[in-house]
C-alpha cells in the first residue's frame, strides 16, 4: 500500500484525454503495474478501450437501483479488462439534471471504504473538462492523486482549460501534496504546436512530459474498442505510448506547484507564437459582413 | 459605579457604551469592527435605534439566527393546518421543526388536517446525484392516495434543492395540472438563502401571491361579503393566541374570514383578497402580502399589538377607525367589557412585579410589541433586539423603547451572555437556545417565543397569562436556592 | 367572560370555554371550508384498514413522521464529549439553532455549537473564507481547548474540503499551527444521526492516533491495562455514563469514557453558566491508543469507529445498547474478561436484586403485547429486555436500522419463544407504524416523544423510551444501562401498566371491581 500511486488525468473535453489516459495505463499494465482506474465523467468513457465495451455499469446507477452505496459490493461495479486492469466507473446524472460532482465524492469515498485500492500499484482517476466545483477536485484533496496530467493541445480553449486546472491543482497544493506532473500534449497540428505547448508548460512551471504526435491507428483502435497497445502493439503509435508511461512512471516525486498564468499573460503566449494576431480594438465586436471578410466555412 | 445600578439616563449610556466596548474587546479586529454596527443604546429623538441590521451573520460567533426555510415552513406556511407542506430534501431540518413552534389548531390530524406531522423526501445521496424531480412527482402522487382529503402540497426547499438545480416549480405545475388545478405551490426557501429566516418570510409571501392567489382570480367566493369582513394576518396562533384575538374582533363586531396562518386553511388565504381591512399584527413576517394585496386588491393594512391592555385598547380603536359607528361602538364596549378583568390582573400582579428590569431577544415583531405589556405591569425594558429584523422595525421601535436602552442586533452568545452578566435584570426574554444559559446564572427567564408553553399572551385573556408567568418566572422560589449557604 | 384574575385559564382550559367553542364552529363552517362530516368520518376509518396499510407499505418516495435525524445533530452529540470542545457546523446557519434547540428541548439544558454561516455566495465559491473566519472568531470568542469540525448539506454538495479548509486556515492563522480542530465530513442525505455520531468519533480517533492530519507524528501503541468505552447516540447518555463510571469503579478496572456527555448536559444552577463542563479530555482522548480494549455500547452508532481502532491493534466489543440481565451480565463478563477482573460482590447483588423485582412483577408484564422503536441498538436492547419479561414484542421499527439490524433483531427473536409472533420492519417510519397498531393491535408502545401522536390515534398506550424526550422531564437523568438502569425501565414500563389498568377500572358503578389497591 505504501507504494499506491495515484495520479489523475484532467483536461478539456473532446482533446482525447480518454484516449491518451487509457493507452498509457495500458501500457503502464504492460510493464507490470496492477492498475485500477476510477472514471469520474458522468459520460463514463474513461474505461470503453480497456474493457472493449461503452458504458460499464456505473458505481451511481447500481447506487441507485440498490437503493444507497452502503448496499453495494466492490465485486458489483468493478470489471476487469485488458492486461488485468480494473475499472471502475463512477458515472452520474443525465446532464442537466442532479449533482455530478457530489457523485464524484460518493464514488472515491466508497472505493476507499470497500478496500478498492488494495494490491494495486496505480490508481489512475479520469476527471471531466474542468475542475467546475468541489467535487470535480476530489481527487486532488489530500491523500488521492499526487500528481495530476493535464491533456492538451495546441488550441486556445485546450490550454485555457490546462491554466484553469492548474489554479485547482494550485488550490489544494499548499494545504495538500498534490502536484502537476505535467503536460501531456496530443498532437492536433495546429501551428507550432510543440513549442506553445512546451512553452505553456514552462509558464505553469511543469514540463511536457510528452508530445503525442496524431496517427490514423488510434481511430481504427478506438472503432473497435481497443487500445492502441492492445490493437497494434506492434505499431510506432503504441511506441509513443509506451514512451510516455515511461515518463509517468519515472516522474515519481518531480511534480510541481503550478504556477497558473493570467488571461492577458495566455494571450501574450499565444500572440508570442503567432497563434493569435494582436487584435486591433477597433474590430471587436463586429461580424463578417461588418469588416468585410468572406464567410469561411 | 456598579454596572447593575446605573441611576440617570447619562449614567445609563455611559454604563451601556462601556459594556459595548468591553464585550467587543473579545473580538478579531475585523469582527469586532463588524459587531460594533450592531451593538448600541438608544438616543431619544432618533429615527431609528442607531443600529444596522438584516446584515450577514458573522462566521463562528454563535448566532441566534435560524434560515430562509425555517422562515417559510416553520412560521409562514407550516401552520396552515389542511395543507401538507413537503420538507423537500434531507431529513434533518422536517425533523427538527416537527411539531415544535406550538401553532395550535384544530382538526383531525393525519386526515384532514396534517400540522403536527413531518412530511420529507429524505433526500438520500442518490437523489442529490441524479437530481430529486422524479421523487418529488412520486411523493406527491403518494400523497394523494394516502392523504386524499388534503386541500393543497406545498414543497418547502431545504439547502440542496437549489444547488443541485432541481426545478420543483416545473413538477409542481404538472402534477398540479394532473390533478385537476389542485394548489401545490414550490417554495424556494433552502437555508442558504439571505441572512435569517427573514427572506424565508418574503419568499413565502411571495409563493402564496404567485401560487395561491393568481389561481383564484375570476372565482366566485365561498361566502357572501359583509362590510365588516377582516384578515388577521401575522398571527402564528403559538399557544391560541390568534383565538383570544380573534374573540375581540368579533365581539366588536367584525367578521374575520382568514387567519395567517395560525389555524388557518387555503380556503381562508384564498378568501383574502375580498377582505375589507387587513389587520397586521407580525410586520416582519407578513408585510409584503399585506403590501401586494394593498396595490393589487386596494386592501387597506394596519398593523396592530394585542400585547397588554394599552396596546390592546389602542389597537381596537385604531382597528375601528376604519369601520363605522357601530363598529367604533363595538371597540368601545370590548374595552369596557375587559376593564375590570385587565384591573383585576394588575392589581394582582403589578405590585409582584414593579419596577422589575426585562431584557429581550427575539425575532419578529415581539422585541417591541411585548414592551407595553410590561410596562402594564410597572416593568422596565431595558434591552431588546432582534433576531432578524430590519432597518423599519428598529424604525418602529423607537415608539417603544426609552432613552439609553441597550439595543442589540443578530446578538452572538457571547455578547448576550455577558450583557446578562454584567447588568443583572430580573428577568430575560428570549428563545429555549438561551433559556438555560440564564437560569443556571440564577436569571429569572421566559421563552418568548413558544411562551414557554403556555399562552396565548394575546389579547385580554392573554394578557392575564402573560402577567401570571412573569410572576411565576421572577418570583419563583428556585432562584433563593441558587446559592448555596455555605458558598462565598 | 372565561377568564379571571384569581383562576387564570390558559390554553389548556381556556379554550373550551363555550365563547371559544362558538366561535371555532363558525370559523370551521364560515371560513374553512371543511371536509364533510361524513367524509371525514370515511377516511378516517379507511386509515385503520388492511388496505390502507397496504397502500402505505407501497410506498417508495414519501417519507411520514421518521424516527430519525440527520448526521450533523450525532456529530455534534459526539463533539459535545470532549472536554471544552466546540462543535463548529460548517454550512448553512439554521443547521445549527436546529441542533442546539433540540437537544435543549430534551436535556432542559444549554447547547453550545457555532456555524460558519455559509450564504448564496459561499455556495458559488466555496466556504473557505467562512472557516478562516469561522475558527479565528470561535477561537477567539469562546476559548474552546477544540473546535471539532462537521458538515451540514449545503457544504457537502458543494463539495467542500475541510481538510484543506482547516490547513489553509492555520496558515491564515485562525488558530494556532498545532491547535486541535478535528474533522468529519457528515452529509445530511446519507445515514441517520448515528452515522453522524460515528464519523465524528472516527474523526477524532484518527485525528488524535494517527498525526492529527499529517501534522504530527503518528502515535505508538504502548498498551496498557485500560479499557476505552464508547457510549454511542444516547438520550439517556447523563444518566447511563455516571452508571458506567460506578460500574467501572466498582469493578476496579481502569477506564477511559471516550465522548462523555454526561457533565455537559447536567450543570448545575448555581448563578454560573458554564459553557464547558467535563468531557473526555484530550489528553486521554490520545492516550485511549494505548487501552486493552474498546466497548462500543452501541454497535450502529460505530460501525466506522469501531474497526479502525481495532486497526490499532485493540480488542472490540460492541453490544446493542443493553438493557436487562442478559444484556448487562454479558457487558459486565465482557469487562472482566478484558480486564481480568472479577465481577464485584456489589454489583452481583444489584443483578440479585433486579431478578428479584422482575420475578415480584413479571405477572403484569407476562405476556402483554409491545410494539416498539427507536434507533436500532436501543430496538434491539429493549427488545432483549422485554423477551427477558415474558412480554410479546409484536413490531419493532427503526427508520434508521438497516438489513443487517433486521437479521440480527429477527435471529434475536427466534431465540426466545415470547418473540415468535414479531416482525421487524427497518427504514420504515411512524405512518407504517400507525397502519401496524391499527391493523396488528398491542397493548403498549415504547417510543420518544412522537410516539404520543400514535397513542392518540390509536389508543395505545405509549411507554417513552428513546430520543428525543420533549414532554417529560428528566428521563436523561436516570440510566437504562446496568442492572440499576434496567431497575429503571422496569419501573417505567410497570408504571405505565399500573396506570393503565387503573384507567380501565375506574368506572363507579360501571367497572369499578378489579380497581385494586393491592397489586
Amino acid at each position: 500500500m505504501a507504494s499506491l500511486r495515484q495520479i489523475a488525468f484532467y483536461g478539456k473535453g473532446g482533446i482525447g484525454k480518454s484516449t491518451t489516459s487509457q493507452n498509457t495505463l495500458a501500457a503502464l499494465a504492460e510493464m507490470g503495474n496492477k492498475i485500477l482506474i476510477v472514471g469520474c465523467d458522468p459520460k463514463a468513457d474513461s474505461t470503453r478501450l480497456i474493457l472493449h465495451q461503452k458504458a460499464q455499469d456505473t458505481i451511481l446507477s447500481l447506487a441507485a437501483e440498490a437503493g444507497s452505496v452502503e448496499d453495494l459490493e466492490i465485486e458489483d461495479v468493478m470489471k476487469i479488462g485488458f492486461n488485468d486492469i480494473r475499472c471502475v466507473e463512477s458515472g452520474g446524472p443525465e446532464p442537466g439534471v442532479g449533482c455530478a460532482g457530489r457523485g464524484v465524492i460518493t464514488s472515491i469515498n466508497f472505493l476507499e471504504e470497500n478496500g478498492a485500492y488494495e494490491g494495486v500499484d496505480y490508481v489512475s482517476y479520469d476527471v471531466l473538462g474542468d475542475v467546475v466545483c468541489g467535487g470535480f477536485a476530489m481527487p486532488i484533496r489530500e491523500n488521492k492523486a499526487q500528481e495530476i496530467y493535464i491533456v492538451m493541445s495546441g488550441e486556445m480553449m485546450a490550454m485555457y482549460a490546462a491554466n484553469n486546472i492548474s489554479k485547482g491543482i494550485l488550490k489544494y497544493a499548499n494545504s495538500g501534496g498534490v502536484r502537476l506532473g505535467g503536460l501531456v500534449c496530443n498532437e492536433r497540428q495546429t501551428d507550432k504546436e510543440y513549442e506553445l505547448a512546451d512553452s505553456l508548460a514552462k509558464k505553469l512551471g511543469t514540463q511536457l512530459i510528452y508530445f503525442v504526435p496524431r496517427d490514423n491507428i488510434v481511430q481504427h483502435a478506438e472503432l473497435r474498442r481497443m487500445t492502441v497497445i492492445e490493437f497494434a502493439p506492434e505499431s510506432k503509435q503504441a511506441e509513443h505510448y509506451r514512451n510516455l508511461a515511461t515518463k509517468v512512471h519515472g516522474n515519481v516525486g518531480n511534480g510541481k506547484i503550478p504556477t497558473p498564468i493570467t488571461m492577458d499573460e495566455l494571450e501574450d503566449l499565444l500572440m508570442e507564437h503567432g497563434i493569435m494576431k494582436a487584435v486591433d480594438e477597433s474590430e471587436i465586436g463586429k461580424s463578417a459582413a461588418e469588416l468585410g471578410l468572406a464567410a469561411s466555412a | 459605579m456598579s454596572v447593575a445600578a446605573a441611576e440617570t439616563i447619562e449614567e445609563l449610556k455611559a454604563r451601556n457604551k462601556e459594556l459595548i466596548k468591553e464585550v467587543l474587546e473579545v473580538y478579531p479586529e475585523k469582527t469586532a469592527k463588524r459587531r460594533a454596527k450592531h451593538l448600541g443604546a438608544f438616543e431619544e429623538g432618533k429615527p431609528d435605534c442607531g443600529v444596522k441590521s438584516n446584515i450577514k451573520s458573522i462566521p463562528g460567533v454563535m448566532t441566534i439566527r435560524g434560515c430562509a426555510y425555517a422562515g417559510s415552513k416553520g412560521v409562514v406556511w407550516g401552520p396552515i393546518k389542511d395543507m401538507i407542506h413537503i420538507s423537500h430534501g434531507p431529513v434533518g431540518c422536517g425533523q427538527y421543526s416537527w411539531a415544535s413552534r406550538r401553532n395550535y389548531y384544530i382538526g383531525t390530524t393525519g386526515v384532514d388536517t396534517f400540522g403536527t406531522m413531518q412530511f420529507t423526501s429524505d433526500f438520500q445521496e442518490k437523489d442529490i446525484v441524479f437530481g430529486g424531480d422524479k421523487k418529488l412527482a412520486k411523493i406527491i402522487d403518494e400523497i394523494q392516495d394516502l392523504f386524499p382529503l388534503n386541500k393543497g402540497i406545498s414543497v418547502q426547499s431545504e439547502c440542496p434543492i437549489g444547488l443541485i438545480g432541481d426545478d420543483i416549480e416545473a413538477v409542481s405545475k404538472a402534477k398540479s395540472k394532473e390533478y385537476e388545478g389542485k394548489t401545490i405551490v414550490p417554495v424556494r426557501c433552502e437555508g442558504f438563502r439571505g441572512v435569517s429566516q427573514s427572506l424565508g418570510h418574503h419568499i413565502a409571501n411571495d409563493s402564496i401571491r404567485d401560487w395561491v392567489f393568481d389561481k383564484q382570480e375570476g372565482k366566485a367566493a365561498r361566502f357572501e361579503p359583509s362590510p365588516y369582513d377582516v384578515a388577521i394576518i401575522g398571527d402564528y396562533n403559538i399557544g391560541g393566541d390568534a383565538w383570544s384575538s380573534r374573540i375581540l374582533l368579533e365581539e366588536m363586531g367584525l367578521r374575520v374570514v382568514s387567519q395567517w396562518s395560525g389555524d388557518g386553511t387555503i380556503a381562508e388565504l384564498e378568501a383574502t383578497p375580498r377582505a375589507k381591512l387587513n389587520v397586521l399584527h407580525c410586520y416582519r413576517s407578513m408585510n409584503y402580502i399585506s403590501r401586494h394585496m394593498e396595490e393589487k386588491y386596494g386592501i387597506p393594512w394596519i398593523e396592530y399589538n394585542f400585547f397588554g391592555p394599552s396596546k390592546i385598547a389602542e389597537s381596537l380603536r385604531k382597528i375601528a377607525s376604519h369601520f363605522d359607528d357601530t363598529i367604533k361602538e363595538g371597540a368601545e364596549a370590548v374595552i369596557a367589557k375587559y376593564q375590570p378583568l385587565m384591573d383585576a390582573v394588575i392589581a394582582k400582579y403589578r405590585p409582584r412585579l414593579e419596577g422589575k428590569k426585562v431584557m429581550l431577544y427575539v425575532g419578529g415583531l415581539r422585541p417591541r410589541h411585548v414592551i407595553g405589556a410590561y410596562e402594564d405591569l410597572g416593568m422596565e425594558i431595558i434591552g431588546t433586539g432582534y433576531e432578524f429584523g430590519h432597518n423599519d422595525d428598529y424604525q418602529r421601535t423607537t415608539h417603544y423603547v426609552k432613552d439609553g436602552t441597550l439595543i442589540y442586533d443578530d446578538v452572538t452568545g457571547y455578547e448576550f451572555e455577558k450583557f446578562v452578566e454584567k447588568i443583572q435584570p430580573d428577568l430575560v426574554g428570549s428563545g429555549i437556545k438561551e433559556k438555560y444559559v440564564f437560569q443556571k446564572m440564577g436569571v429569572p427567564f421566559r421563552q418568548m417565543h413558544s411562551w414557554d408553553y403556555s399562552g396565548p399572551y394575546h389579547g385580554y385573556d392573554g394578557f392575564a397569562i402573560f402577567a401570571r408567568d412573569m410572576d411565576m418566572a421572577i418570583n419563583s422560589p428556585v432562584w433563593k436556592f441558587a446559592k448555596a449557604p455555605w458558598a462565598a | 367572560m372565561p377568564q379571571n384574575a384569581d383562576n387564570v385559564l390558559d390554553h389548556f382550559n381556556l379554550f373550551r370555554q363555550p365563547e371559544y367553542k362558538e366561535m371555532f364552529e363558525n370559523k370551521k363552517k364560515n371560513f374553512e371550508n371543511p371536509v364533510p362530516d361524513p367524509e371525514l368520518e370515511r377516511v378516517r376509518e379507511w386509515t385503520k384498514t388492511e388496505e390502507y396499510r397496504e397502500k402505505n407499505f407501497a410506498r417508495e418516495a414519501l417519507t411520514v413522521n421518521p424516527a430519525k435525524a440527520c448526521q450533523p445533530l450525532g456529530a455534534v452529540f459526539a463533539s459535545l464529549g470532549f472536554e471544552k470542545t466546540i462543535p463548529f457546523v460548517h454550512g448553512s446557519q439554521g443547521c445549527v439553532a436546529y441542533y442546539r434547540s433540540h437537544f435543549s428541548r430534551h436535556f432542559k439544558e444549554p447547547t453550545s455549537c457555532v456555524s460558519s454561516s455559509m450564504t448564496e455566495d459561499a455556495a458559488v465559491f466555496g466556504g473557505l473564507n467562512n472557516m478562516i473566519d469561522g475558527l479565528a472568531n470561535t477561537y477567539n470568542m469562546y476559548k474552546p481547548k477544540m473546535i471539532s469540525v462537521s458538515t451540514t448539506c449545503m457544504a457537502e454538495v458543494i463539495g467542500d474540503d475541510l481538510n484543506a479548509f482547516i490547513k489553509t486556515s492555520k496558515e491564515k492563522g485562525s488558530v494556532p499551527q498545532e491547535y486541535d480542530v478535528p474533522f468529519a465530513h457528515t452529509p445530511a442525505f446519507v445515514g441517520s444521526h448515528i452515522t453522524g455520531y460515528d464519523n465524528v468519533m472516527k474523526g477524532i480517533v484518527e485525528h488524535f492516533w494517527d498525526g492529527k492530519a499529517g501534522t504530527a507524528p503518528k502515535l505508538e501503541r504502548v498498551a496498557n491495562e485500560k479499557i476505552n468505552f464508547i457510549g454511542g447516540f444516547d438520550g439517556y447518555t447523563v444518566g447511563n455514563i455516571r452508571e458506567i463510571k460506578r460500574i467501572f469503579n466498582s469493578m476496579g478496572v481502569e477506564y477511559t469514557i471516550f465522548g462523555d456527555n454526561s457533565d455537559v448536559w447536567d450543570t448545575p444552577t448555581d448563578g454560573e453558566f458554564r459553557m464547558y463542563d467535563g468531557g473526555t479530555t484530550l489528553e486521554d482522548a490520545a492516550n485511549a491508543i494505548h487501552a486493552r480494549a474498546t466497548i462500543s455500547m452501541q454497535q450502529y452508532c460505530t460501525e466506522k469507529t469501531l474497526p479502525l481502532i481495532a486497526n490499532h491493534g485493540q480488542d472490540t466489543v460492541a453490544f446493542n445498547h443493553p438493557i436487562g440481565v442478559n444484556g448487562t451480565d454479558e457487558f459486565l463478563m465482557a469487562i472482566s474478561r478484558i480486564s481480568g477482573k472479577p465481577i464485584s460482590e456489589e454489583l452481583t447483588k444489584e443483578r440479585g436484586r433486579l431478578v428479584d423485582a422482575i420475578a415480584d412483577s413479571a405477572a403484569h408484564i407476562h405476556g402483554k403485547k409491545f410494539a416498539i422503536y427507536g434507533d436500532p441498538d436501543l430496538c434491539l436492547g429493549l427488545t432483549a429486555f422485554l423477551l427477558e419479561l415474558g412480554a410479546e414484542p409484536v413490531h419493532v421499527l427503526s427508520t434508521n436500522g438497516g438489513k443487517a439490524w433486521a437479521e440480527k433483531t429477527e435471529k434475536l427473536l427466534a431465540s426466545s419463544p415470547f418473540g415468535k409472533d414479531c416482525h421487524v420492519y427497518a427504514g420504515k417510519d411512524l405512518w407504517h407504524m400507525r397502519s401496524l397498531l391499527f391493523t396488528e393491535p398491542v397493548d403498549f408502545l415504547i417510543g420518544n416523544t412522537y410516539g404520543k401522536y400514535l397513542e392518540r390515534d390509536t389508543g395505545t398506550p405509549l411507554i417513552r423510551i428513546g430520543f428525543p424526550i420533549f414532554d417529560r422531564h428528566h428521563y436523561h437523568r436516570y440510566p437504562v444501562w446496568g442492572y440499576q438502569g434496567a431497575m429503571n425501565v422496569l419501573v417505567w414500563i410497570l408504571d405505565k401498566i399500573f396506570d393503565e389498568i387503573d384507567r380501565n377500572t375506574n368506572v363507579v358503578a360501571k367497572s369499578d371491581y378489579s380497581f385494586d389497591i393491592i397489586r
